[in-house]
């Protein structure tokens, strides 16, 4: 009798991973809870990260400097303390390509009333990069100053910037 | 054929060897862990995609059906009772064989509604394949006992083989020299960013310190872990399990250390499988026998 259901489950486990190996062939290797793990597969890729400071009280000229990002002025915005998933936001600012009316709408909606009521909010864009040295940059660029009422694209960044093919 | 089905059945099934009462204790202390994991999941998600307004890379199904006419929505709420009522009816085995497989496709559809906003995460997949292997043996087959050894069979397998694509996908996506030290340096410090974003605050813990030091230390903790990885398959070898998972565990805890990447579900699994707790329970059971409700529950549930 085991031989049977032996025979069966060898069979069930074999189909399992063809349909698995089918649907992670056909949609870049994620189709949750499939997967071929693919993190951090890639080693020395520059990176792009997300962060928020409250500019609220601080000067044009400073609010839009490109700095070090443990320089950047303002008070840390922690996205934890008002419920925001920090993943998420990172990867909201640095994957979105179009920053039409719609984006910038969700990143409003994501940094929640509250939050815009209280802080102006600059949305930096944080970039990694690795010299052949070994040496890391770690560069903070202002990208949308969010207030209460009206949300400012960084003036001085080409409209490439906001909007990439 | 016949090699591999020896394999399986010697490795990962066992349909020979007799049910112990330990084992089967063990099998519903360890069911109740995964639903409890997946209604937790399932509201955990449906409570976040309040906030959510875009689809900024649809995953799964969500690249068919268009997800965001559950935004901003009670939708992922009642999404989440509904898989609670149906694992827990699977659970207590008073519903169709097919229980198990509609809650694994609301359940995906829970995951797929709240992460299509760019990151890929993978941290409730161990849970997610587990709910799977469940859906697939009540399925196939009828039999409780059958079910459950074909379920911890099927863990077994996709688990290893999980970590062994992981390591695959390092060689492939950068060769040989994946484990380059200043690979870790790179992840190191995006992590800061995410951390520094996240808490408001960030300082390097003692061993990030020693990594970005010395380069070589750096480089070790890589080609651990990716050893690690790479022999994941092994977890099909019954005696080599104990090791290997052991190894994983430890795997974990070094990427919480040096990356601030925390598993939980995933090492609790570990934990939980990757030791035969049976025998304990067995032990335990000799003490007091003839009289345990956890066996008399286990056999009228399992």
């Amino acid at each position: 009798m085991f031989d049977i259901i032996n025979t069966k489950s060898v069979k069930v486990i074999l189909i399992t991973f063809l349909v698995y190996g089918g649907l992670v062939a056909a949609h870049e290797g994620e189709f949750w809870p499939l997967s071929i793990y693919p993190m951090f597969s890639q080693g020395a890729n520059p990176w792009t990260r997300a962060m928020v400071k409250d500019v609220r009280q601080l000067d044009d000229e400073t609010i839009w400097q490109v700095s070090y990002f443990r320089n950047t002025p303002g008070t840390q915005v922690a996205m934890q303390d008002h419920g925001i998933d920090q993943i998420d936001f990172s990867n909201f600012v640095s994957k979105t390509t179009h920053w039409d009316e719609q984006r910038v709408q969700g990143l409003r909606t994501m940094m929640g009333p509250e939050l815009l009521a209280s802080k102006d909010l600059m949305i930096y864009k944080v970039n990694g990069i690795i010299h052949d040295d070994g040496s890391i940059d770690i560069e903070a660029v202002p990208f949308i100053l969010l207030t209460e009422n009206e949300s400012v694209k960084n003036p001085n960044l080409p409209q490439s910037a906001f909007f990439r093919d | 054929m016949e090699k591999i089905k020896a394999f399986f059945d010697k490795n990962l099934f066992e349909y020979g060897r007799t049910e112990t009462p330990g084992e089967l204790i063990f099998y519903k202390i360890f069911e109740l862990f995964i639903i409890g994991y997946v209604i937790h999941l399932s509201f955990y998600w449906g409570q976040y995609v309040e906030r959510i307004s875009d689809v900024v890379l649809p995953l799964g199904l969500a690249i068919y059906i268009d997800v965001s006419f559950m935004f901003g929505t009670t939708l992922p709420i009642w999404n989440a009772a509904i898989i609670t009522g149906l694992v827990t009816l699977g659970y207590f085995r008073i519903a169709p064989a097919y229980t198990y497989s509609i809650a694994m496709l609301l359940f995906h559809w829970q995951h797929v509604v709240r992460f299509s906003q760019g990151e890929i995460p993978h941290s409730a997949n161990l849970i997610g394949m587990t709910l799977l292997a469940f859906a697939v043996a009540h399925v196939c087959f009828k039999e409780r006992m059958i079910i459950r050894r074909f379920s911890m069979g099927f863990i077994f397998f996709f688990t290893g083989l999980g970590y062994t694509s992981a390591g695959i996908s390092k060689l492939i996506g950068t060769g040989w020299n994946w484990a380059d030290g200043k690979h870790l340096w790179m992840w190191m410090s995006e992590k800061s960013v995410d951390i520094l974003s996240r808490t408001g605050e960030f300082d390097f813990n003692w061993l990030q310190n020693l990594a970005f030091e010395y380069y070589w230390i750096a480089t070790i903790i890589l080609l651990v872990g990716w050893v690690t990885e790479i022999l994941g398959f092994t977890m099909w070898f019954k005696k080599a399990r104990i090791y290997i998972f052991t190894a994983t565990i430890a795997m974990h805890f070094g990427i919480t250390l040096t990356m601030n990447i925390r598993f939980d579900a995933f090492v609790y699994q570990l934990i939980l499988i990757g030791y035969p707790w049976y025998k304990g329970i067995n032990y335990l059971l000799k003490e007091k026998a003839g009289n345990n409700l956890l066996t008399k529950f286990s056999e009228r549930f399992g």
